[in-house]
């Protein structure tokens, strides 16, 4: 909301320069975004009053002014259509600058010109460009244009929280303008205007637990197409308000004014009794925006015979909308409960500003001064006849004295505000509050809807105090030590791991597009946004893969050889048989993964080692690394994103807990990706568990090395071998270590040699070479029996 | 006698002419070898006659000593010029780059996340991570924030296409705040029949989604949740703790720290925190980092506590905001590019 100084000096005599005062009032809680002038200070601009016009004699469009400038006339060329003897003007005189460019006497087409005529636009006041801008009658010419059109005058922006309808309007930010600086609140005095005649037209309240006051008054004879004047024009124009007509802008002029929302009908269109009463499924209105809307059962509505004619509190309709041949009217004041109205106008994609203030609570005691005030201001104006006003109240909001303990109070604000200090705050907020015992009961006021709980009064008072005002209190708390579970890694330590393993982290969007999850989960069904920003971000992610593969094609195209990326993120599953749980939601499950992408080559290049491009073992490597000192299990599994002869499942303690392999050569070639991307992903939760260590003593005694090299099918995976060892092994056989893979000429075709290190001690005396011979041969027999192996000659 | 002194004079000449270890082995035996000239002497020694015998025994050991020490001297210095040679021949250019892999690096915002959690959990807060899909529930009205409340409207709201058992869409949520909800009534769960339940002292950092798309806002984005409930802990215990966390972050007291106050549903009073630095290209200005307040007594119920025993505070700052702050970055775009120049700065 914007609030234009002039307007509210009207209502409060503050003394503070304006920029203290916005300062107050955002420390007070209402939010002064902006405090700036109209306009700066514009110098050599003057009210100028056309005295006297004549044809130029070169040139048909324009004409030669004489212009009263005050103390001297001025010959001035203009080319404005309305640029005619009586017209008050602006006046650029020679030296002014408007914008960029300096006024100077020159001559146009022969005839010399010594000052300039100004349109809105030229002075920089707004956007019409079709004429001079005319002045009010009774600007003084020579008068600096800055003071005739209070050019001066301070714009305050509010950026108001919803709990604070009451200051909505000029009054509202005026009752805290004067809490705020104890000076005079100058509420507007509003006579009622006695009636002219007993023209009345019939309303109902149908359901008052929606509607609980409507006032509703009848005018006959307005001239509707009355000119705004220009103090009511300028007034709305500098709060942000478009003039639209006489009869709209006072409605908008009161409810700036008083926070009161008000609605002006035809009165020859409306037909039969208006009433206030609930919609019924499939009843349609077009409103005064043009737009067509249904409306039903929750939806409050003004209707006649005729059905609904407007949505109650939100936007009149267009079948019964005053205009500029309106005769004869009739004005709506009413009150409408915030829940009857809160989030009706957002479904309908709405915005208006009686919405704004019925949902948030429009002061219900001022519904017959609203009608007043527009009376008048209609009279003034439009002239016209008004019959009496007609008030009718069904149900007002209830205002229960609420109780605020003093303890209460300083212990929630932590100092001890003094109790003179608390009765002071409710004083100058206009709330009347009387001792009871050790508190205050407050009742608040009509237009207060914030005001329900002990609680919002002590809020009232700190606000009052000044937040600024309460003193830091460092805490006193018990010196409990915090639990460092040793056994479980922090998600901190796996990033530490993966930086040092050279990975960089990266942050994405949970919302992927729907291709990504079906090329790189083989997901057709993720969870959809059911209002995403944008088709390419409408799904909620099962993998981080796609969002890493777009990170890799990111970076390669802005040349970067090399991409090893990883990131630590939710993924999003649905699981109809998942239940709520205290960290759950029922319908899905959402676990964290870690997962990375590598791309280019395994190192930097470098002039000490041969470059050469990562590859699965490399990546493998370093997620081996992110377990231990646990060891997983990779199986050999076909995954959608990877290539099926180089993809595996990660178990972890037996369960699947992930996959690890190089993207598929299909979606590489689809992403443009030049090289493969090696990649894997794991449930982060198989990731922090660290068994604490169990150490033995060192052997006193030495070891006995042996290497063993067999002969198996290709098909044999190394795993094999090291589980079928892992079912004769012998305790004196502490290592077993595969440290050569063969394949080629020497060996007969399809079968593949490993080499294995066999470290094999005993922790309380020295081995004998005997007792070293059986427990490899026990090895090589059950690989013979097991995997056809044999040993390699 | 004078033969001796001759003797000796070119042993020590020739052990010191030696130019290798060889040579120098060679002049050895030629005086101290088996047929050496001064082990000839020594030999005859047994042939003088017994008052001379003890004189020339005595000059021929001192002569037999002073050549060995002479031979032990060379060697060492044959030795260490040997040494030299090698390592002047194994000399490596040390400038250039070692060898291997270079290192990775924490993203910017999960750095300010660590920094947080050290600097919170240094007084004693536990921290905590839930879901972010949440119910409308957890996300809203159990944080007093009923179904219509204008008060919604203040934060744009993500659904997706799944419902609660009331039938309300799930939604990604807002704001960390649900999980002040979801950590209390597992605390208050845990500690059930405990003669006193300890304090409340938690954080809980995480992402949060809003419909928002521009140069200062990202759909989505991190928060850091802080909550402590305890028997009397007031607004201005969270001036003091805020303030400190600032000033610790910043690792700055030349920074003001003001409260002002705002509207939350589920606070009250409720404050919005500015920071302003003494220094720096942002010096001067006031610079919103977090919204805050005194826990609102209804969410304290939703707890499962009774708010007239039970009161304390709880914060929300937005972590990309305090990160862009403490690095001096413009544009919040770039936490999410993923723009490994960009990000390479950090590690």
């Amino acid at each position: 909301m914007i609030v234009p100084e002039h307007w509210l000096r009207e209502f409060v005599a503050f003394r503070l320069p304006v920029a203290q005062l916005a300062h107050r009032l955002t420390m007070a809680g209402l939010e002064v975004e902006s405090c700036a002038q109209v306009a700066p200070p514009l110098a050599r601009v003057v009210v100028g009053e056309i005295v006297a016009t004549e044809r130029h004699p070169n040139a048909e469009r324009l004409s030669v002014c004489t212009v009263d400038a005050g103390r001297r006339r001025l010959r001035v060329v203009c080319g404005a259509p309305n640029a005619r003897p009586g017209v008050k003007a602006p006046l650029a005189l020679a030296g002014a600058t408007l914008g960029e460019t300096e006024v100077r006497a020159t001559e146009v087409r022969g005839v010399q010109s010594e000052g300039m005529l100004l349109s809105a636009r030229e002075l920089g006041v707004g956007e019409d460009h079709a004429g001079l801008l005319e002045l009010p009658a009774d600007a003084r010419p020579g008068t600096a244009i800055g003071e005739a059109l209070a050019l001066d005058e301070h714009l305050l922006a509010f950026k108001l929280t919803p709990n604070r309808g009451d200051c909505l309007s000029i009054l509202g930010i005026a009752r805290e303008v004067a809490a705020l600086t104890g000076a005079k609140l100058r509420a507007p005095r509003i006579r009622p205007v006695p009636p002219a005649g007993r023209a009345k037209h019939p309303f109902a309240i149908a359901n008052a637990e929606g509607c609980g006051r409507f006032t509703g008054r009848v005018i006959r004879n307005v001239n509707a197409a009355a000119p705004t004047p220009e103090w009511m024009r300028r007034r709305l124009e500098r709060a942000g308000l478009r003039s639209i007509s006489a009869l709209v802008d006072v409605t908008n002029y009161v409810m700036l004014e008083l926070g009161r929302p008000l609605h002006v009908y035809d009165l020859a269109k409306l037909r039969g009794t208006v009433e206030v009463r609930w919609g019924r499924r499939g009843e349609r209105l077009v409103l005064l925006n043009g737009a067509e809307v249904e409306v039903d059962e929750t939806v409050l509505c003004i209707a006649d015979d005729s059905g609904p004619i407007g949505l109650a509190g939100i936007m009149g309709g267009d079948s019964t909308k005053a205009e500029t041949t309106t005769r004869d009217i009739f004005l709506e004041s009413a009150f409408f409960f915030p829940e009857a109205i809160a989030g009706r106008a957002r479904r309908y994609g709405l915005a208006s500003d009686a919405a704004h203030r019925f949902e948030r609570g429009v002061d219900f005691a001022n519904s017959v001064a609203g009608i007043e005030r527009a009376t008048r201001l209609v009279l003034e104006i439009c002239g016209g006849e008004p019959g009496p006003t007609v008030d009718l109240v069904k149900r007002l909001p209830a205002r229960r004295p609420v109780r605020m303990r003093i303890a209460r109070a300083r212990k929630v604000i932590g100092m001890p505000i003094a109790e003179r200090e608390m009765a002071r705050a409710f004083r100058r907020l206009g709330l009347v509050a009387r001792r009871r015992g050790d508190a205050f009961v407050v009742t608040p006021p009509s237009w207060r809807f914030d005001l329900a709980i002990e609680e919002d009064l002590i809020e009232e008072v700190a606000r009052l105090h000044g937040f600024e005002n309460i003193p830091l209190h460092p805490p006193r708390a018990a010196a409990t030590m915090s639990e460092a579970p040793e056994g479980r890694r922090t998600l901190h330590a796996v990033r530490e791991r993966l930086a040092a393993r050279d990975y960089q982290e990266v942050i994405n969007f949970a919302f992927v597009e729907p291709d990504w999850e079906r090329d790189f989960a083989g997901e057709d069904n993720p969870i959809r946004l059911l209002n995403p920003i944008a088709s390419q971000a409408s799904v909620l992610r099962t993998t981080l893969f796609g969002s890493l593969i777009a990170n890799v094609r990111y970076n390669h195209a802005r040349k970067l050889a090399r991409v090893r990326v990883f990131e630590i993120g939710r993924v999003f599953l649905r699981d109809a048989s998942a239940p709520d749980g205290p960290l759950a939601v029922a319908g899905l499950r959402q676990p964290v993964r870690v997962a990375a992408a590598a791309f280019g080559p395994a190192l930097e290049e470098q002039w000490a080692s041969a470059t050469r491009p990562v590859d699965f073992f490399d990546v493998k490597g370093d997620l081996e690394a992110l377990y231990a000192p646990r060891v997983p299990r990779f199986e050999a599994a076909p995954h959608p994103a990877l290539h099926p002869g180089r993809s595996a499942r990660v178990l972890a303690e037996g369960s699947a807990v992930g996959w690890i392999g190089e993207l598929h050569p299909r979606w590489q070639m689809k992403y443009e990706l030049p090289q493969p991307v090696v990649l894997f992903e794991v449930d982060a939760e198989s990731l922090l568990d660290a068994p604490l260590p169990r150490p033995e003593h060192p052997s006193r005694f030495p070891p006995i090395v042996r290497d063993l090299a067999v002969v198996v099918d290709q098909a044999v995976a190394a795993q094999a071998l090291l589980d079928a060892a892992m079912e004769v092994r012998a305790p004196i056989v502490r290592e077993l270590r595969l440290f050569d893979v063969y394949q080629g000429p020497n060996l007969p075709p399809g079968k593949k040699s490993l080499a294995f290190r066999i470290v094999m001690q005993h922790t309380d005396r020295s081995l004998t070479d005997a007792e070293a011979d059986a427990a490899q041969q026990a090895l090589l027999q059950q690989w013979e029996r097991r995997l056809g192996a044999r040993l390699r000659a | 006698m004078q033969d001796l002194q001759a003797i000796v004079e070119r042993a020590l000449a020739d052990l010191a002419a030696a130019p290798d270890a060889a040579a120098l082995e060679n002049a050895k035996a030629r005086y101290l070898g088996r047929s050496g000239e001064l082990t000839a002497l020594l030999k005859r020694l047994g042939t003088l006659p017994a008052a001379e015998r003890r004189a020339a025994g005595e000059a021929l050991n001192a002569a037999k000593a002073r050549l060995e020490e002479a031979l032990a001297r060379r060697r060492a210095e044959l030795a260490e010029s040997k040494m030299q040679a090698q390592l002047a021949a194994e000399a490596l250019d040390v400038t250039l780059p070692g060898r291997g892999a270079s290192r990775g690096g924490i993203h910017p915002v999960i750095r300010t996340w660590q920094r947080v959690e050290a600097i919170f959990r240094s007084i004693g807060f536990d921290v905590a991570d839930g879901p972010e899909v949440e119910t409308d529930w957890y996300n809203f009205t159990a944080l007093n924030n009923p179904e219509n409340h204008p008060a919604r409207s203040m934060q744009d709201t993500f659904y997706v296409d799944l419902k609660d058992a009331q039938g309300l869409a799930l939604l990604l949520r807002t704001h960390t705040s649900p999980m002040q909800v979801r950590y209390a009534r597992l605390w208050v769960e845990r500690h059930r029949g405990a003669k006193r339940m300890p304090p409340i002292k938690v954080i809980a950092p995480g992402r949060t989604y809003r419909v928002d798309s521009d140069a200062t806002h990202s759909p989505m984005f991190h928060q850091v949740e802080g909550l402590w409930i305890d028997e009397d802990v007031s607004f201005a215990d969270l001036k003091a703790v805020y303030t400190d966390f600032v000033r610790r972050f910043f690792e700055t007291d030349a920074i003001e720290v003001r409260f002002r106050p705002s509207y939350f549903p589920f606070t009250e009073p409720s404050a919005e925190i500015d920071l302003q630095f003494a220094a720096g290209p942002l010096k001067g200005r006031w610079l919103e980092v977090s919204g805050a307040g005194q826990v609102h007594p209804q969410v304290v119920r939703n707890f499962g506590l009774d708010p007239e025993r039970w009161i304390g505070f709880a914060f929300g700052s937005g972590l990309e905001r305090l990160t862009m702050l403490r690095y001096g970055i413009d544009d919040l775009r770039l936490f999410f590019d993923g723009d490994l120049r960009f990000l390479r700065q950090f590690a």
